[in-house]
């Protein structure tokens, strides 16, 4: 995640002691304020939870419940396990011009480069998924490939596509692929928005997503790795050509 | 799992040796330990949801915060837990629709809270209804012992996921449960399966390995062939080929070893 260095003085002011009386109140309105006025930039981490507590001088569970109202305000965003934490998010739905922005903020070599490694991380995923998985193993797979299909939502279909590719990593049974997976779907998970509205772009993930998952159900390793490979190629390249057009 | 052809090939065998008879019952000791810091968990939990019955009221997550200090006090004691706590069903509590009072290990040996984001709005992963270790104690009323298994969910760990459920009102509350990584698992049963005299493995109903002294046969391979939820269910030893099963007793994990 990529630390801003605006504003150095405002955000050291951000991080001391408050009042002891209404901790949580006081912790979520300065937090909060920080985000709308722009110290905080969207998708930055704030400081791990007992850094963060320290720092303000409260309980973690006084901080805990600053940032649970945060998230409800929309504020705030918590990821799941390692390398995860809790992120700033700007209140509405990413629109289309911030992601178009966010777009610009890679260079079409940058965005290659995050391809190849996406497909090197899913295509072996896919392999080592189709060595070591069993009927009643791919259930949740199945799942995502069937909600993927039937949601309308933008964001949400992305959502799925990134679960999709943590999930035939977690089938592979490799803790550091999905790891590795997890923390590249933060990257890229947003960008792909971007594609995903495209209805013709859908439906061939879709049938992409079917035939991979039908590969690794069959046991066919090499194809279940050149599949999954040849998917995430496809969104990689659509992502660099909406690039070269900004 | 499809149960008759592996059952027409399994044969059953007289006993399994002194030596496996006793590796299945220290394995089974192994992860008993693990349920016995479960139950009191559900013992804790049962509680507090009992004490806002007693208020007519539903329960809410701050209810929840009563448990934590047994929780911290479990994650030192239970060696083998490198997570514990409680997943609330969808609806138990008044505040949030869905909740998980969830502590882990810290790699510097303190510990913390898991902080999911359950929001359908944004994130992929805010149902956590479907995961064995939730689905199977809610629908076969039981314990369960989940994995081996990637959980990208909670700990980002391959392990195993001991739960069982909860009960409030007579009603299926939610499941508390314990998660063991793998590599703590295997050091708690590698030198049972050493004193073997030939390679050995575990492996699950599904016969993925949880543990291995056989280079050809590695933590999270499959072994194919045997029916092992039928070995267990009958809770005898079987043989397979060039293999002999041991189940477990108390967990469904079963003993592999090579016949000599």
């Amino acid at each position: 995640m990529k630390q801003q260095h605006t504003a150095g003085g405002a955000r050291r002011g951000l991080f001391a002691p408050v009042d002891s009386r209404a901790r949580v109140d006081a912790v979520v309105r300065r937090i909060g304020d920080a985000i709308e006025l722009g110290l905080l930039a969207d998708g930055e981490q704030l400081p791990g939870e007992s850094d963060l507590a320290g720092q303000l001088g409260v309980s973690t569970v006084t901080l805990r419940e600053a940032l649970m109202a945060l998230r409800q305000r929309g504020l705030v965003t918590t990821r799941r396990g390692r390398g995860g934490g809790s992120f700033v998010s700007l209140p509405d739905a990413p629109g289309a011009d911030r992601l178009r922005e966010r777009l610009r903020g890679w260079s079409s070599e940058e965005l290659r480069d995050l391809g190849d490694h996406w497909a090197a991380l899913s295509g072996a995923a896919a392999r080592l998924a189709a060595q070591r998985t069993g009927p009643g193993d791919l259930d949740q797979l199945r799942r995502t490939v069937e909600e993927f299909a039937h949601t309308g939502d933008v964001p949400a279909r992305a959502r799925l596509y990134g679960r999709f590719h943590v999930e035939l990593a977690a089938a592979a049974q490799s803790a550091r692929l999905t790891r590795e997976q997890v923390a590249l779907q933060t990257d890229v998970g947003a960008l792909l928005c971007l594609v995903l509205g495209d209805d013709a772009c859908r439906e061939e993930v879709a049938e992409r997503q079917c035939a991979v998952l039908a590969a690794v159900q069959d046991g066919d390793e090499d194809s279940a790795r050149s599949l999954a490979e040849r998917c995430v190629q496809r969104s990689a390249a659509r992502l660099i050509a909406l690039r070269l057009e900004l | 799992m499809n149960s008759s052809p592996g059952l027409a090939t399994v044969a059953a065998a007289p006993v399994g040796t002194a030596a496996e008879q006793e590796v299945v019952a220290e394995v089974d000791r192994v992860l008993e330990a693990v349920f016995d810091t479960v139950a009191d968990i559900r013992a804790d939990t049962a509680a507090v949801l009992e004490r806002a019955a007693a208020q007519r009221r539903r329960p809410v997550t701050a209810d929840l915060a009563a448990l934590r200090p047994g929780l911290h006090l479990r994650l030192r004691t239970c060696a083998l837990a490198s997570g514990v706590g409680f997943i609330a069903a969808p609806g138990l509590l008044a505040d949030v629709p869905a909740w998980l009072e969830w502590w882990q290990t810290t790699a510097e040996g303190g510990v913390r809270p898991l902080l999911p984001d359950l929001d359908p709005r944004r994130s992929a992963y805010s149902d956590y209804t479907h995961w064995d270790w939730f689905a199977l104690p809610r629908d076969t009323g039981r314990r369960a012992v989940t994995g081996p298994y990637v959980d990208y969910l909670c700990s980002d760990e391959y392990g195993l996921t001991l739960s069982v459920p909860v009960e409030a009102g007579g009603r299926f509350a939610g499941v508390a449960a314990a998660d063991v990584y793998l590599r703590h698992f295997e050091a708690a049963v590698l030198p049972l399966l050493r004193r073997l005299p030939g390679p050995a493995h575990l492996v699950n109903a599904r016969g993925r390995v949880a543990a291995s002294t056989d280079p050809a046969r590695l933590t999270g391979s499959l072994t194919r062939g045997p029916d092992f939820a039928a070995v267990l269910a009958r809770e005898d030893v079987a043989v397979f080929a060039e293999l002999r099963l041991v189940p477990c007793r108390a967990v469904p994990l079963v003993l592999v070893v090579s016949r000599p």
